[in-house]
């Protein structure tokens, strides 16, 4: 069985008239990462809420279809249950932090003392994902002093101290600057490496093709394609849908750089250079 | 982005009490004012208040706190040296407007029972983590919810404000003028309610979202990672305030 299967998922956010999420099927295997991509209003975030439950039970609303993580019905068990199986990380790291605790390292312990662990358990866990996500030398620091990198690495890490099996991870670096974004971006190659099931929207599309094993294309709700990073952003018609390719896929459409007998074009810059070289 | 809370970190006694105790003591020192009503007292427990804020080391960090208060004082002392209804003894005159020496006898007692309600509530606020008196509230029994909501309160004076810092630093970028003069200030002062309180708004509710993402709802029994802390003459305290309150009662009735 699929870590998340999602079938014929409909929704429509209250008091309007328009499907946000529009029949959408698909499934995500256990130490896959997913990339979801679209332009804004496509429905990415709302798919994220949805797979975390956040839709139906915190945005009500008109809601069809199954969505299944770790074989429970989304729709069936409260947000308390589904966070013990996935983890929401999105865009504003300023408001991730709970507020509630002084210091990172309580910050991190906010969600464990909700689960009711032990403490020994708690610190166990709190001291491995601090040093994970490097952010263990501002562990006594308040989360509010810290800069956007690395309030988005400790809201990674409470989230990840709550061991779920999915990471969601919804345009993590969109506010961050170009330091802040690369320091999560190093944390996400750990996470993909370490076997970890990801599903990753960005707006970076050299990252999504670094990063995703596949690809998700939305627009306007639907599910437009679901392929390899390769075959989507080989697609002639992604402008038509806000997007352009990554820079390297662009530079090896210019100059004819493709996968020996198909119509592909490299999507990272190790493979542009190993294609360029053999050519 | 400063802390988000108004609490000030000092090594005072009074930053050592337990939060439940200092949580009493503005219970109490309100209750007093109403159960012996006389300025003479009133302003006795406002003394000791500002004397708290002295020991705690945070005495000027009340003064902005007292100062907001002042719009309400200068309501007051107006309202009720114009209009009290036993206005008869003509005390001073500004002009056509005449102060009364009974409306402002009441607004005296008003203005210090507003002075010790602020003075009590900053004594709590600045000297103790949020926290940690919203975990003490909850391992009393109180629901983890209504203590979220209190720390919610706690904390939307420092949201706003820094939510305030970051449009008026967008806003100056663009060229508004926000500094000089008063009325350029009120001026650049109105353009930033709207998106204050809409970005405040925002924030609430996308750490809503943060913190039912963190099990908040959970069902079963929460932990708590820090072990029971042991306050300094808890119990001394305690009963020491409620001592007062019953020795108020008894001379307020036999007096």
């Amino acid at each position: 069985m699929s870590t998340i299967e999602v079938e014929n998922l409909k929704y429509r956010y209250p008091d309007t008239t328009k499907l946000v999420l529009n029949d959408l099927n698909f499934s995500v295997e256990k130490g896959e990462c997913l990339g979801i991509i679209g332009e804004n209003t496509a429905g990415k975030s709302t798919l994220c809420y949805a797979l975390a439950g956040l839709v139906p039970h915190f945005y009500k609303g008109a809601y069809g279809g199954k969505v299944t993580v770790n074989g429970l019905v989304v729709r069936d068990h409260e947000i308390a249950t589904i966070v013990e199986n996935i983890g929401l990380v999105f865009e504003n790291p300023f408001s991730q932090m709970t507020g509630a605790k002084q210091t990172v390292y309580e910050e991190v312990a906010f969600g464990l003392e909700n689960m009711g662990l032990v403490r020994q358990e708690m610190h166990t866990r709190i001291e491995k994902y601090l040093k994970l996500l490097a952010v263990y030398s501002v562990k006594d620091k308040n989360p509010f002093d810290l800069s956007g990198g690395q309030m988005q690495r400790v809201a990674i890490a409470s989230v990840l101290a709550m061991e779920p099996e999915v990471l969601i991870l919804d345009e993590p670096t969109s506010q961050l600057d170009p330091q802040g974004s690369q320091e999560v971006f190093e944390v996400i190659e750990e996470l993909t490496k370490g076997g970890m099931t990801i599903i990753l929207v960005e707006h970076k599309m050299d990252k999504i093709a670094q990063y995703a094993d596949r690809v998700l294309l939305l627009h306007e709700g639907r599910q437009v394609d679901l392929d390899t990073p390769e075959n989507i952003f080989s697609r002639g018609d992604l402008t038509d849908f806000g997007l352009t390719p990554p820079v390297v896929t662009t530079i090896a459409k210019a100059l004819g750089i493709q996968y020996p007998g198909t119509k592909l074009y490299p999507v990272t810059i190790e493979e542009f250079k190993r294609l360029g070289e053999d050519k | 982005m400063g802390s988000m809370t108004l609490y000030v970190e000092k090594n005072s006694l009074i930053h050592h009490l337990d939060p439940l105790v200092k949580l009493l003591y503005v219970a109490a020192s309100i209750a007093l004012t109403y159960i012996l009503p006389e300025p003479l007292f009133i302003a006795g427990v406002l003394f000791i208040t500002f004397l708290l804020l002295v020991v705690g080391k945070v005495f000027r960090n009340s003064l902005p706190i007292v100062a907001l208060s002042m719009v309400l004082i200068f309501s007051l002392v107006i309202v009720q040296g114009f209009f009290h209804p036993d206005n008869a003894t003509e005390l001073f005159a500004i002009g056509p407007v005449v102060f009364y020496e009974e409306g402002l006898t009441v607004a005296l007692g008003l203005v210090l029972r507003v002075l010790v309600m602020v003075g009590a509530f900053s004594v709590l606020i600045l000297t103790t983590r949020p926290d940690e008196m919203v975990e003490r509230l909850i391992k009393k029994g109180m629901s983890p919810k209504i203590g979220h909501v209190i720390l919610s309160v706690l904390q939307l004076i420092p949201q706003m404000r820094a939510t305030m810092g970051k449009i008026t630093d967008a806003q100056r970028s663009r060229g508004m003028e926000t500094e000089g003069k008063l009325l350029v200030r009120i001026k650049a002062f109105f353009p930033l309610i709207g998106p204050v309180v809409l970005n405040s708004l925002n924030e609430t509710k996308e750490r809503s979202i943060a913190l039912e993402m963190r099990g908040f709802d959970a069902p079963g029994k929460k932990t708590f990672l820090n072990e029971e802390k042991i306050y300094p003459y808890n119990k001394q305290f305690a009963g020491m305030l409620v001592i007062i309150i019953l020795l108020a009662i008894v001379w307020r009735v036999i007096g």
